[in-house]
């Protein structure tokens, strides 16, 4: 119904092609790593080692203690140096646990292999809880909540879209993982009951998509779907929308699906295979102002800086560091953030300025928004604070995708006048 | 090394609103291109009418500009940066556009000035204004300059005041005598025609549209919505009257319907910012143009049904407003009461409607004189022919209503005499400048000379 609602989606340039064919370049810890106490914006984080303490890479560090479990884990092995506050990627100070590396990787898995095939589903449960695996889409949502208990499941999407520009990182990590993308996402598949399950991946990344076909040969009921090149198709409900043609209204398992990501199956597949938990990340840095675009591995706990000059350093003087893409990524004002287990990206542009006219009223802010918004709307009840119509217009159903903004011809930060409604709604509910 | 912040995304599409308006400025300028092209070839205008036409635009644009200017300078703002984001010279195109080439250029400008001023500045500038700048000029130049005609430059009925003079509807064998004065349906589409400079080629308008739309430089839904209402509701009043398929044609062609489709109606500063309200306001401006046509019996329902929808706009907005997923059947349902009802009142105005006959010249015979009445440019003209074996002898101008001083030239001795020895199978010269004058003059021979034959 695109005549009435407008597309809901854009194609972008995603820049793919600076990344998608480097090699991949194996970044190591310095001196020091900085491991986040956090999880989701949650700091009730209990730590489980003192100072002085000798870890190993896999050492249980610390875990999120309240109404999820997520563990922490080191990356590198040596000794445990207290806690700092550090600015994070979420754009807040935060503890976090230092750790002096040794340089020597010594590992610990923390965990038990266990057969995906013979383990029960409940057992399968528990050990991703155990694994500390979290989505890797960026929000870090722990992923055993979407298996527990879960039931009437018919649809596993696994989500290799990919739909910031710059981002490639999901990309490489299949092309390095094949047989742990395949043992995860069978896995997956059998912990949901779904009858059926789809491997979304763009239809643009047309070298890749024979290989992962070939790679699924072996079950009837995984298929391989191209879906378009736009934005946010990576998004939850975009991506449900396209496969099932449904929508639903808070969660996709109302009406009978599960969505995880591609580089979550790995993680999860990987903590099976060899017991390890994720240590580890690939990271895609990219921009115009970076020296050389390329993935990197990298431990968790690593900072920005070193990532970049691993990279080949700056290219420009005032640029925008984005955790992320440059879409949903926000910018930091300082390099010394660290690589999270939930990292994906880190975007460099340089900072050109960027002239706004007054809006145009034209609508394609509206017309595009996946959530069905209309953010030109939700801006002006904003500077009208009209509390009233801001309810009408739905805003808390912004997910904050960004779209609004880049589409926008007039150049108004459209997005942030959402975000400022978000805020005063939530001031005034108070 | 600076790490600068700025709230997400930083990333920008490359399509900006200095392009969409400089695109929508070619866009226009190729219409007003099309029009020069078709007066220079006009055995009609020629082109001393181009010229005048240009003439006309650059005043308009200047005007429109100038006024801006002014206004920067009044209010004290920087006249650089507002005219670069405020974009007058679009509003005087667009009227130049919807004036005939002989219009005043006094009348063009004065009302320019009030397009721009009460148009648009009062309201705060671009964006801010609830009328589409344009269509006020227009407005004002139908009810204070309609008379502001430039002597030297004669441009004929247009074809809706002439079918407006009948009452906007009239009989199946009757059309072809309007039909025929314009060249039929086919040159209704092509636009060599008297009307608006930038109106009359639904062609032109039409490819332009698809290239601006195509380029998101307009909203497709807004003229493909209101043509197609626009065709039904008028093939339904056809059907009801019996006339022909010809009917919503005439009404798709003539007048501003195209224009202000094409060019006004997805004036996106004026219209709604949903795509249903953009839908519910093209469907309300193509209800609005049928009633103001048959009812108030206008020439132009088009231009005074859009600015009563830019008044609707608010309204509309708040009725869309919304989470367009979850409003979707919501919406569905609005757009198809509006679009029922609409098209319901559309149709009952047209219920007194009477489809009129219109005659060709009224031919009295004497021996061999014939006594002609036939419709000149402004009233009728009486002649007398004298056939002998089926060609002319004498003709002569009893009594004549045209303008003095241009449709004499058709009515000189020299012209008049220049149909002695004629038949049916000869070729007529038409004057040029006093073309209606002069087709009169060849109808009233031609209908004596066809008497005769019977
Ligand atoms: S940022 Fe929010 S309002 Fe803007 S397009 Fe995305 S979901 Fe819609
Ligand atoms: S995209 Fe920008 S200019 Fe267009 S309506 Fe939205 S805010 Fe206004």
């Amino acid at each position: 119904m695109a005549f009435i609602t407008g597309p809901m989606r854009k194609h972008v340039n995603g820049h793919k092609e600076l990344t998608s064919h480097a090699e991949v370049v194996k970044v190591d810890a310095g001196s020091k790593v900085l491991i986040p106490l956090i999880n989701m914006g949650s700091t009730t984080v209990e730590v489980l080692v003192k100072e002085g303490d000798r870890v190993k890479v896999g050492t249980k560090v610390a875990v999120r203690n309240d109404h999820f479990k997520v563990p922490l884990y080191s990356s590198v092995s040596g000794t445990v140096k207290g806690i700092e506050k550090v600015m994070h990627a979420s754009l807040r100070p935060v503890d976090h646990l230092a750790i002096e590396n040794d340089g020597k990787y010594e590992e610990e898995a923390p965990l038990k292999p266990i057969d995906p095939n013979s383990a029960s589903v409940e057992e399968l449960v528990d050990f991703m809880m155990e694994a500390g695996i979290v989505g890797c889409g960026g929000a870090g949502f722990p992923t055993y909540i979407k298996y527990k208990g879960i039931k009437g499941i018919e649809t596993l999407i696994i989500n290799a879209v990919e739909c910031e520009p710059y981002i490639t990182a999901d990309y490489k990590q299949m092309h390095e993982s094949l047989n742990e993308l395949k043992v995860g996402v069978s896995t997956m598949k059998k912990m949901c009951k779904a009858a059926k399950a789809y491997v979304c991946i763009k239809e643009t990344k047309k070298d890749f998509i024979p290989t992962l076909i070939e790679t699924f040969k072996e079950f009837n009921d995984i298929e391989v779907k191209a879906v378009p090149d736009v934005y946010p198709m990576g998004w939850e409900r975009t991506l449900v929308y396209e496969v099932t043609k449904k929508r639903y209204d808070k969660l996709p398992s109302e009406i009978g699906v599960v969505v995880n990501n591609a580089s979550t199956a790995i993680a999860f597949a990987h903590a099976m295979l060899c017991g390890m938990p994720i240590v580890k990340k690939m990271v895609t840095v990219s921009g115009d102002a970076v020296n050389t675009p390329c993935n990197v591995e990298v431990p968790v706990g690593v900072s920005a800086a070193e990532v970049i000059k691993a990279c080949g350093g700056y290219t420009a003087e005032d640029v925008l560091l984005i955790a992320g893409g440059p879409m949903m990524g926000k910018t930091i004002t300082s390099d010394a953030f660290v690589i999270t287990p939930y990292s994906n990206a880190l975007t460099v542009l340089k900072n050109t300025p960027v002239e706004q006219v007054p809006c145009l009223r034209c609508g394609k802010c509206s017309d595009h928004c996946p959530a069905g918004l209309q953010p030109v709307r939700i801006n002006n009840a904003e500077k009208a604070k009209n509390i009233d119509a801001l309810k009408k217009l739905d805003v808390m159903s912004c997910i904050e995708c960004g779209l609004c903004t880049y589409i926008c011809p007039s150049k108004i930060d459209v997005t942030e006048g959402v975000r400022r409604a978000k805020r005063y709604m939530s001031l005034q509910k108070k | 090394m600076k790490f600068t912040f700025k709230p997400s995304p930083n990333y920008r599409d490359t399509l900006s609103t200095g392009r969409i308006m400089m695109e929508l400025t070619a866009g226009l300028l190729v219409v007003f291109a099309f029009t020069l092209v078709l007066y220079a070839t006009n055995a009609d205008y020629g082109a001393s009418y181009a010229i005048r036409a240009v003439f006309l635009m650059v005043a308009a644009v200047v005007t429109a500009c100038v006024t801006e200017i002014l206004w920067c300078l009044a209010t004290k703002k920087d006249i650089l940066s507002t005219l670069k984001s405020s974009y007058p010279w679009v509003t005087g195109i667009i009227l130049a556009l919807m004036c005939q080439v002989n219009i005043d250029v006094y009348a063009l400008i004065a009302s320019t000035i009030i397009a721009i001023v009460f148009g648009k500045l009062v309201f705060g500038g671009f964006g801010q204004n609830i009328f589409n700048p344009a269509a006020v000029g227009r407005a004002v130049i139908f009810a204070s300059f309609s008379g502001k005609v430039a002597a030297d430059f004669v441009t004929g009925a247009t074809p809706t005041s002439t079918i407006a003079s009948n009452g906007w509807l009239v009989a199946n064998n009757s059309i072809n005598v309007i039909l025929d004065q314009f060249g039929g349906l086919g040159n209704l589409f092509i636009g060599n025609y008297p009307g608006a400079m930038g109106e009359t080629s639904a062609l032109i308008i039409l490819l332009v549209g698809a290239f601006l739309a195509w380029r998101k430089v307009i909203d497709w839904r807004v003229p493909v919505t209101y043509l197609a209402t626009l065709f039904i509701i008028t093939l339904l009043i056809g059907t009801l009257h019996g006339v022909g398929f010809w009917y919503p044609l005439y009404h798709l062609l003539t007048g501003g319907a195209m224009f202000g489709a094409v060019f006004m109606m997805t004036d996106p500063v004026t219209n709604p910012t949903s795509a249903p309200g953009r839908i519910l306001f093209a469907i309300g401006c193509a209800v609005l143009t049928v009633i103001i046509r048959i009812k108030a019996n206008l020439p132009e329902g088009v231009l005074y049904s859009i600015l009563l929808m830019n008044m609707m706009t608010p309204m509309i907005e708040k009725l869309t407003d919304g989470n367009q997923i979850k409003m979707m059947k919501k919406n569905l349902v609005s757009i198809g009461i509006f679009f029922v009802a609409g098209v319901a009142i559309a149709c009952a105005c047209s219920l007194g409607m009477e489809a009129q006959e219109i005659s060709g010249p009224s031919v009295q015979a004497q021996g061999n004189v014939y006594t002609i009445e036939a419709k000149g440019y402004q009233g009728t003209n009486v002649f007398e022919v004298e056939v002998e074996n089926g060609a002319v002898v004498r003709v002569e101008c009893v009594t004549f209503e045209d303008t003095l001083g241009i449709g004499d030239n058709a009515t000189s001795e020299d012209y008049l005499n220049s149909f002695v020895g004629k038949t049916l199978n000869d070729e007529f010269d038409i004057v040029s400048g006093a073309s209606y004058t002069s087709n009169s003059v060849i109808e009233a021979v031609q209908s004596a000379l066809e008497a005769a034959g019977k």
